[in-house]
């Protein structure tokens, strides 16, 4: 019995990880039946446990370079002999802070003879005369946000899982927490027309994809057992959301879902809570720093 | 509902009833010629929009319905888009899913369907009648074109010799114009195909001309290929003919253009040349000529171009730079230098014969060289600027009347000049003797220019002032030059503080210097010409009974004959001579009624005379160093000699100080120098005054030579420490510098410093008057001697706390001194002066100390920054245009898209054969199915009659038959 696309899977479960639950579990299926199949295949355990060692390896690694480059940099005074208080490792375990970005308003529309990303400074004119309303369409607002979240400690702790987007139109973009976003908006705006029109965005030097669209519903990429919780000026329930994400259990992953608009509010059903965090409507970047600033207290990140 | 409409429309083509209904808008239908109903989907399309809203409008709905075939429903479905993007234009949804595959279906039908009927026949029938393949054509047109083409194939055939009979043939004659010929051609060759009626390729061409005779609006593509391609060769040629006009029109328009241009351009250089005229040439030329030539300039051209060629000529003609004098190697100055001593010992053997013209010659010698001094003195004279040998002679000769006049008159008023001189043995004020020098030499200069010599005496007085003027501004100079501020403070106290006890022995002595020295000063005596002495007695025969002076001056007169760049041996010789030069040197240091004066003179040449032969200059310091060491060595082990280092080694180590650069990190002669006083410090117990004045003043002479390399001293300042210590009158009781006691004990130190008695006055220290007093003098152990070497003590640890703020370990090391510092200062009897210094000095050690001490932080766990997760940047395009592949290879992103192509239409084939597959076998299916009940039908049918049959003949009748013909 020849195994036809076992050699395959495996080859592409190392170059790249997957993104579709449901390829992961077909591929994981045909694994599982290949090994089946053939008996002289080396146990699932040593696998998984292989990438694990090259881990920690290059975090050994990591450490000594870090050491040399404090020695070069930091005093030449300082002596070999005093002990590096150890890094605690338990960061990137443990539970995590998934952001939603709702209702984005990411469009691309064909303006003139090329497509550009909708913007309210920009296209004023064109919207008016689309019959649109130009104050809806400011993606600036995702921008900001976007740096927000992934300029975080807890995003350079390891903590953050994802970040996805679904824009007014309703397309789901799923972020990767290592992405750095460009920091202007020209360029912001580049990528998103591009990620909108292509699917997907990849890493300089790399095949990794870093942003793509994906299909909904988002609850579908959530983890299970995760704590989600929607953010409005409209909500009743007004809390100080350092106390609140303190009192939250330690083992649940953390959905916020915020909304990414210049006017309305979120509407999701699958939001376990609905809270407002400020006596004042808060602008998205400022309501998840402040999220993120409670996470970094809950989580001892400084 | 449209929909249907519009078919019914396009196939009852121009069916009147219908059209009246609609509006009275134009139909693009009923304008149009009648459409076959499959041929003309495009169009359909294209209109489908506007028909809809016209058909709405029309009321004829029932009278349609009757009419139109039953539509299929899929065919109703329309493709939707899943994205609106604003701006886009809807293309793609005019697409009809339903439609097209019907449509698919139906092409199959005729053609996939027909080659598979035909594909068990072995005959083809193929249908040639004439039109019957355009489908542009209908009925009425097709019947039109075969009743022509009868005709003319019988005119061709039977009528072809005829004369013309009708207007018919005129008209068809001139319509075919140019193709006459070729109609003919092709007639001729070609009767029998014409006969035969069968549809070879040339007939249809020939059809082809027909049907444009015809109908000369309509032309197909496949027809009218032939007399297309004669057009464009026509036009072409034309073309051609246009190309080659428009082409020489041009290039003639461009020469034109262009001898145009060049005129301009003459003209614009005639303009410029006349404005150059005006200005320029004006001053260059004689302004006669060129004005003139202006004026003609306007009337010709012909005197424009003389003038502006005469212009050129005088231009060519002038003068350019002229050559200067080369500058002088340093060779040829020697050189010269050398004839110069040559031709003056020459003229100086001449006096020694004939003393009459004394005076006469005298007056020519000064005025020789003084007519030669400014070339000696010149800007390319490099290093050697003592090159002025006979100057330093009268200049001195006038030095040694002042200092007799001096003495003379009175001893006080001379300390500012004098004493100057004398007291900077050890420290920068060498160079000011050697500005004095040139300074002197300058004055003189300005002097013999002025005045002959025989009035000197008459100007000494003058000149003195401007001497002493020099000096000042010699130490002034010096202090700018020298970084050694402190030291120069110091020292100069010290001395004078000498001077004050020793001022008229020092006088004395000086007077009796420049006495013996005036005695045998008849300066034209010294020759001029003299060979480098091999030797120590040779070069003290030389000197011997002679000025410092005249000294000076043979050494000068030694070194330029004997200049090394005048031959190579003299370097040998040379380098002999600084050895026993420096050997002079160290001599002198050490006689015990010093020669200061002369020792400073020594100084200059040595220093330059290293400068010349460096290395071997090294290697006699290196020597001296290590004889010196060994010395010290074997004197340490005798506890009862002074080891401290005689005034022999001072003065040798001060000169090399001043010879090598103390500033290196590592030198040959300076780091064994250091190590050696550091050495001489440590380990030599301080027993009596004059060993701690001698230990102060090396320690003086270290600040100095570490100043600038900021080198860390620990012996230099543990000594003055120690002093400090023996200036305090009792011990102390604390244990915590018990290290620095036990070393103390080393030093077997006594209170040798601690003043008993008032002093009301403090003077800083001579260090050579010091050096020349007996070992156990009573000024030694005074209080007034005890008073000056604390404060030398204090300047230079003044001036090692600020050499060494800047080291961390600066507190540890400088605290307890401070700590010291004020407890010396607290002793009774101790004088206003020093205390106000003491406290000083312990201040600013403790606030910079201080600083330390804020700037330290303490011991920490080094603690590892936390690492962040990699971040990776996305790539994207500054201007994204989907479609386009932005792979930089750009071969890869051709081949991708090849194989992009090529997959495309891989799986269309695929599709296609998949369908027609499907639809094969449909229509073998059904015919399977067909045949199935026909077999089944006959079977029926045979069994049936059987049955009839049988039931017949069981029943006896006849059968069936019989019953139904009835």
């Amino acid at each position: 019995m020849v195994r036809p696309y076992a050699v395959k899977g495996k080859k592409r479960r190392k170059r790249e990880d997957k993104y579709d639950r449901v390829e992961e579990a077909e591929e994981a299926k045909e694994a599982k039946e290949a090994e089946e199949a053939e008996e002289a295949s080396e146990p699932e355990e040593t696998e998984a446990s292989q990438p694990e060692d090259v881990n920690k390896g290059a975090m050994v690694e990591k450490h000594r370079n870090g050491n040399e480059g404090e020695e070069k940099v930091g005093n030449p005074i300082e002596l070999e002999g005093i002990p590096i208080i150890p890094v605690e490792l338990s960061t990137k375990n443990g539970p995590g802070a998934i952001f939603i970005l709702e209702r984005a308003s990411l469009e691309v529309a064909k303006v003139g003879k090329t497509y550009q990303l909708l913007n309210s400074d920009d296209h004023s004119n064109f919207l008016r005369k689309n019959n649109r309303d130009p104050a809806l369409y400011r993606p600036d607002i995702v921008h900001q946000a976007l740096l927000m979240v992934l300029d975080s400690p807890i995003n350079k702790a390891g903590k953050l899982r994802n970040v996805y987007v679904r824009t007014a139109a309703g397309v789901l973009i799923e972020i990767k927490p290592h992405v750095r976003i460009p920091r202007t908006f020209k360029r912001f705006c580049g990528v998103m027309l591009q990620l909108l029109q292509k699917l997907s965005i990849s890493a300089v030097g790399k095949r990794e994809k870093l942003m793509r669209v994906i299909k909904n519903p988002v609850t579908q990429y959530l983890p299970v057992n995760s704590r989600k919780i929607g953010f409005s000026y409209s909500s009743e329930k007004l809390v100080n959301i350092q106390n609140y994400v303190a009192a939250a259990e330690n083992n649940r992953d953390f959905v916020f879902v915020v909304g990414a608009m210049a006017h309305g509010k979120v509407e999701t059903d699958y939001t376990d809570d609905f809270i407002s965090i400020s006596g004042y409507p808060l602008s998205a970047a400022f309501c998840i720093s402040m999220i993120c600033q409670a996470l970094a207290g809950k989580w001892d990140i400084l | 509902m449209a929909k249907h409409k519009d078919k019914k429309n396009m196939k009852s083509g121009p069916n009147a009833v219908a059209m009246k209904h609609q509006a009275p808008k134009p139909n693009p239908f009923a304008a149009k010629a009648p459409n076959p109903s499959r041929a003309d989907t495009k169009n359909n399309k294209e209109t489908t929009t506007t028909k809809k809203k016209k058909n709405k409008l029309g009321p004829s709905s029932i009278a349609m319905k009757l009419q139109a075939p039953k539509p299929n429903p899929f065919e109703t479905i329309w493709s939707r888009r899943k994205f609106d993007i604003l701006g886009k234009k809807r293309k793609g949804e005019e697409r009809r899913i339903g439609l097209s595959r019907s449509r698919a279906i139906e092409k199959r039908k005729n053609t996939l369907l027909k080659e598979y009927e035909q594909s068990n026949k072995s005959s083809v029938f193929v249908d040639k009648r004439i039109g019957e393949h355009n489908d542009e054509l209908d009925e009425f047109d097709k019947a039109i074109r075969r009743s022509q083409r009868e005709r003319l194939s019988k005119q061709n055939k039977k009528s072809k010799y005829n004369l013309s009979d009708g207007e018919e043939e005129d008209y068809e004659f001139q319509s075919l114009g140019a193709l006459s010929e070729r109609d003919d051609f092709e007639d001729d060759m070609l009767p029998d195909d014409d006969e035969d009626g069968a549809g070879t390729a040339k007939t249809k061409k020939r059809l082809a001309t027909l049907d444009q005779f015809e109908s000369h609006d309509k032309q197909n593509l496949q027809d009218d290929g032939p007399m297309r391609g004669e057009e464009n060769r026509h036009k072409s040629k034309k073309e051609v003919m246009k190309e080659l006009m428009a082409k020489s029109k041009y290039h003639r328009a461009e020469r034109a253009k262009h001898k145009e241009e060049l005129e301009d351009f003459g003209q614009e250089l005639d303009k410029i040349f006349t404005s150059m005229a005006q200005s320029k040439l004006l001053e260059l030329a004689e302004p006669d000529k060129s004005v003139p030539n202006e004026k003609k300039d306007e009337l010709s051209g012909q005197e424009v171009a003389r003038s502006y060629f005469k212009a050129l000529g005088t231009l060519a003609l002038e003068r350019r730079g002229q050559p200067s004098d080369r500058t002088k190697t340093p060779e040829e100055i020697a050189q010269e230098e050398r004839e110069q001593l040559e031709h003056l010992e020459e003229e100086r053997q001449k006096r020694m014969l004939a003393t009459d013209d004394y005076s006469d010659d005298q007056n020519e010698d000064d005025e020789i060289p003084s007519s030669q001094r400014p070339r000696a003195i010149s800007g390319d004279d490099l290093g050697d600027s003592f090159s002025l040998d006979e100057e330093p002679r009268i200049k001195k000769g006038w030095v040694d009347e002042i200092l007799e006049k001096k003495d003379a008159s009175d001893s006080e008023s001379e300390e500012g000049g004098s004493s100057e001189d004398s007291e900077s043995p050890e420290d920068g004020s060498d160079e000011g003797s050697d500005e004095d020098d040139n300074e002197g030499e300058k004055n003189l200069l300005m002097k013999d220019w002025e005045q002959s010599d025989d009035d000197n005496i008459g100007t000494d007085l003058d000149e003195e002032e401007e001497e002493e003027e020099d000096d000042d501004d010699d130490e002034s100079e010096g202090h700018e030059n020298d970084d050694d501020v402190n030291e120069k403070e110091m020292e100069p106290r010290e001395l004078k503080r000498l001077k004050k006890n020793d001022a008229a022995d020092a006088s004395k002595k000086q007077g009796k210097v420049s006495q013996d020295g005036k005695r045998p000063s008849t300066q034209s005596d010294l020759p001029y010409l003299i060979e480098a002495p091999k030797s120590l007695e040779e070069l003290s025969a030389l000197a011997d009974n002679l000025s410092n002076s005249d000294i000076v001056v043979i050494i000068n007169r030694i070194r330029k004959s004997n200049a090394i760049k005048l031959a190579a041996e003299n370097r040998k010789k040379m380098q002999v001579f600084y050895g026993v030069l420096l050997q002079y040197f160290a001599i002198l240091a050490n006689q015990k009624p010093l020669n200061i004066e002369l020792l400073n003179f020594l100084v200059k040449p040595l220093i330059e005379m290293s400068m010349e032969t460096p290395y071997f200059a090294a290697i006699c310091a290196r020597q001296r160093i290590l004889r010196a060491r060994t010395e010290f060595c074997a004197t340490v082990k005798n506890p009862e000699n002074s080891c401290w280092p005689s005034s022999k080694t001072l003065f040798l180590l001060r000169l090399w100080s001043l010879i090598f650069s103390c500033s290196d990190f590592r030198h040959v002669v300076m780091t064994p120098a250091t190590v050696l006083m550091c050495e001489y410090l440590v380990r030599s117990p301080i027993v009596s005054g004059r060993d701690a004045a001698v230990g102060s003043f090396l320690c003086s002479m270290l600040l100095c030579i570490t100043k600038q390399s900021r080198k860390f001293c620990p012996e230099a300042v543990m000594f003055l420490r120690t002093l400090l210590m023996a200036a305090k009158d009792r011990k102390p009781a604390t244990n915590q510098d018990s290290q620095f006691y036990e070393l103390m004990e080393l030093k077997a130190l006594r209170p040798l410093l601690c003043i008993r008695e008032c002093v009301d006055q403090i003077d800083p220290l001579n260090f050579l008057t010091l050096m020349d007093l007996p070992e156990d003098d009573s000024f030694f152990s005074s209080n007034n001697f005890r008073a000056s070497v604390l404060l030398t003590v204090i300047e230079t640890l003044r001036g090692f706390v600020s050499i060494y703020e800047a080291f961390s370990s600066f507190p540890e090391f400088f605290l307890p001194i401070s700590i010291l510092l004020v407890e010396v200062a607290e002793q009774d009897n101790m004088p206003q002066v020093l205390t106000d210094k003491f406290q000083d000095v312990a201040q600013l050690i403790k606030t910079k100390a201080d600083e330390h001490h804020i700037l330290r932080q303490p011991l920490q766990m080094r603690k590892q920054k936390p690492v962040a997760i990699k971040m990776l940047n996305p790539k994207f395009e500054e201007n994204f245009v989907k479609g386009i592949d932005y792979d930089p290879d750009r071969e890869r992103a051709e081949r991708r898209k090849l194989k992009k192509v090529l997959k495309q239409e891989a799986k269309g084939a695929i599709r296609e054969l998949r369908k027609d597959n499907s639809f094969l076998y449909e229509v073998k299916a059904r015919e399977k199915v067909l045949m199935e009940e026909e077999k089944a039908e006959k079977y029926g049918k045979v069994r049936l009659f059987l049955q009839e049959q049988e039931h017949a003949m069981k029943s006896g009748q006849l059968g069936k038959g019989r019953k139904r013909r009835r």
